[in-house]
C-alpha cells in the first residue's frame, strides 16, 4: 500500500486496530520474527501467506499474546500489551481466534463450547448465553448440531462450531490460523464460505491462509512473510499479477499451479 | 472345607473388613488429593515445587512399601512424631498411593493437549475456570484406568498393615489361624471377600468411563 496513492482521502481512514511496531521474537536461542511492522486497521482483511517455518503463525499468535514477543511495540485497539494480566485480557476480549486443530473441547457439546466463555468471561446467564449461541450456529449454519460433541462432527462443521464459539465473545477482530489446512479439500469450501460472510459483515480479519482464492476474493491486503520477516505486502491484485519479490514470485510459482 | 467353621469365623472377619474399607476408603480420598495437587505442581514450570514432587515420586517407588510402614509406625516416634495405629496405618497406605497417583494424573494432564490452553486463552477464559471446567474433566478421563488400578491396589495393600498390628480384614484372619489352624478355610474367604470389594471397586470405575465415555473419547 503505498501512501501517496491515497494522499487526498487519509483523514478518512479507519482507525488502526493492530499495530506491530519492530517485533521480535526468539524462541530460545532461534529468532522467529524479525522487526515484524505491520499496521490492521478496523475492517480490513489481511491475508498472511509464506512457506511453512516463516513465523506468520507465531506473527498472528503474538497479536493475542499466546506468544510473548520480546522486542518491539503490539498495540491492539489502544491497548499495548504488556506482562501485565489486565492488558493481556483487555486484548483477549476484542480478539477471537480460529486455530488449524479447531480446539473445540471435546467433552462438552458445540453449544456448551459456545456458551462456556460467554458465561464465565462475561457473566452472561446460561439462557441468554444459549440464545446467543444458536443465533451464531444459525450463522455458520450448524443451528442442528448444537447438541452434538465435537467429534460426531465433520471437519468443516467443526471449524465452523469453532467459529461460532469465538463470535460469541463478540470480538472486534479475527485471528484465523490456517483454518483450512487440516481439512479435508472436500471441506475447505464450507469453512472459507463462513469466512467470506464474516468478511461481509464488516469483520477485521488476519488470516494466515494458502487460500488463494480467498485471497483474492475478501483480502484488502496480501502479505509474504519468509524466515522471520515481512517480505512483501500488496493488494492481491498487484500481489498476484506482479509481486515484487523474486521469493515471492518462487512461493506462488509453488502453490499456485 | 469347613463351612460352618468361616460361617462361625464371618462376623469377626466382618468387623476385620469394616477396618479395611475404612482405612482403604480414607487412604484412597486422600491419595487422590495430593496426587491432583501433585500432578499440578509437578507440571506448574516452578523447578523447586517439581523437583520435590519428583523426589517424593521416586523416593517412594523405589523402597519396599513394607519398609514405609515400619518407618512411619516405628521410625518417625523417635522423631517425635507419634500416632496411633489407625492413623499410622492411613498415612502410611496413603503415602504410598499418592506416588502413584500423582504419576497416573500427571500422564492424565499430558493427555490434554496445548491446544485446549490456546482455545481458552484465545477466549478470554480465565485460568482456574479452564483448569476446573476444560483441563479437569479432560484430564481425568484420561487418568481413570490407570488410577483405578492404584485404587485396587490401594485395598488390597491395606493388608500389609496387619504387620504394625491393625485390626483389618487379614489380621483378623492371621490371628484366628493362630488359634484355630484353619489357614485354608481363613485364606480362602478372605481372598474372596478382597475379590468381591474390588470387582465392585472396578465395577463402579466402568460406570464412570462409561459416563465419561460419552462421544469425545473417539478422539
Amino acid at each position: 500500500m503505498k501512501d501517496n496513492d491515497r494522499r487526498d482521502g487519509w483523514t478518512k481512514r479507519p482507525e488502526v486496530c493492530v499495530a506491530l511496531t519492530g517485533v521480535d521474537k526468539w524462541f530460545g536461542a532461534v529468532q522467529v520474527l524479525h522487526d515484524i511492522n505491520l499496521e490492521v486497521r478496523k475492517g480490513e482483511k489481511v491475508v498472511v501467506c509464506g512457506p511453512s517455518g516463516s513465523g506468520k503463525s507465531t506473527m498472528i499468535r503474538c497479536i493475542n499474546h499466546l506468544e510473548k514477543h520480546q522486542k518491539g511495540r503490539i498495540v491492539v485497539n489502544g491497548t499495548e500489551l504488556t506482562d501485565h494480566n489486565r492488558d493481556i485480557d483487555r486484548v483477549r476480549r476484542d480478539v477471537g481466534m480460529v486455530f488449524q486443530n479447531f480446539n473445540l473441547y471435546p467433552h462438552l457439546t458445540v453449544l456448551e463450547n459456545c456458551t462456556l466463555a460467554p458465561r464465565w468471561v462475561k457473566g452472561v446467564a446460561r439462557k441468554d448465553a444459549e440464545a446467543l449461541a444458536l443465533g451464531y450456529l444459525e450463522r455458520v449454519r450448524i443451528p442442528d448440531k448444537a447438541h452434538f460433541y465435537p467429534s460426531q462432527l465433520s471437519g468443516g462443521q467443526q471449524q465452523r462450531a469453532a467459529i461460532a464459539r469465538s463470535l460469541c465473545m463478540n470480538p472486534k477482530i479475527m485471528l484465523f490460523d490456517e483454518p483450512t489446512s487440516a481439512l479435508d479439500p472436500e471441506l475447505v469450501r464450507e469453512v472459507l464460505d463462513t469466512m467470506v460472510q464474516l468478511a461481509r459483515d464488516g469483520m477485521t480479519m488476519v488470516c494466515v491462509t494458502h487460500e488463494m482464492g480467498f485471497a483474492r476474493q475478501v483480502a484488502d491486503r496480501v502479505i509474504f512473510m519468509d524466515a522471520g520477516r515481512i517480505v512483501e505486502t500488496a493488494a492481491p491484485e498487484e500481489f498476484f499479477g506482479n509481486p515484487r519479490e523474486s521469493r515471492t514470485r518462487t512461493f506462488l510459482k509453488q502453490i499456485l499451479h | 472345607m469347613d463351612f460352618t467353621y468361616i460361617l462361625d469365623a464371618l462376623p469377626d472377619l466382618m468387623s476385620g473388613l469394616k477396618m479395611t474399607l475404612m482405612v482403604s476408603g480414607l487412604a484412597i480420598i486422600l491419595s487422590c488429593l495430593i496426587g491432583a495437587l501433585g500432578a499440578a505442581l509437578r507440571t506448574s514450570g516452578f523447578k523447586p515445587a517439581e523437583y520435590a514432587v519428583r523426589g517424593y515420586v521416586e523416593f517412594i517407588r523405589g523402597t519396599p512399601y513394607l519398609v514405609q510402614i515400619f518407618f512411619i509406625f516405628y521410625g518417625l516416634p523417635s522423631l517425635g512424631l507419634r500416632f496411633s495405629v489407625f492413623w499410622s496405618g492411613v498415612i502410611a497406605l496413603t503415602v504410598w498411593a499418592s506416588a502413584f497417583q500423582i504419576e497416573n494424573f500427571r500422564a492424565g494432564l499430558a493427555a490434554v493437549g496445548r491446544g485446549m490452553n490456546d482455545a481458552s486463552a484465545s477466549l478470554g477464559l480465565h485460568r482456574w475456570h479452564h483448569a476446573l471446567f476444560v483441563v479437569l474433566p479432560l484430564a481425568a478421563r484420561a487418568a481413570l484406568p490407570s488410577s483405578m488400578n492404584t485404587l485396587v491396589a490401594t485395598v488390597k495393600n491395606s493388608a500389609y498393615l496387619q504387620a504394625i498390628g491393625l485390626v483389618e480384614l487379614t489380621f483378623v484372619a492371621v490371628d484366628r489361624i493362630a488359634y484355630d489352624f484353619r489357614a485354608i478355610e481363613m485364606f480362602f474367604t478372605i481372598c474372596v471377600i478382597y475379590l468381591l470389594c474390588v470387582f465392585a471397586l472396578s465395577g463402579l470405575g466402568h460406570l464412570v468411563e462409561q459416563r465419561l465415555n460419552r462421544p469425545f473419547a473417539g478422539r
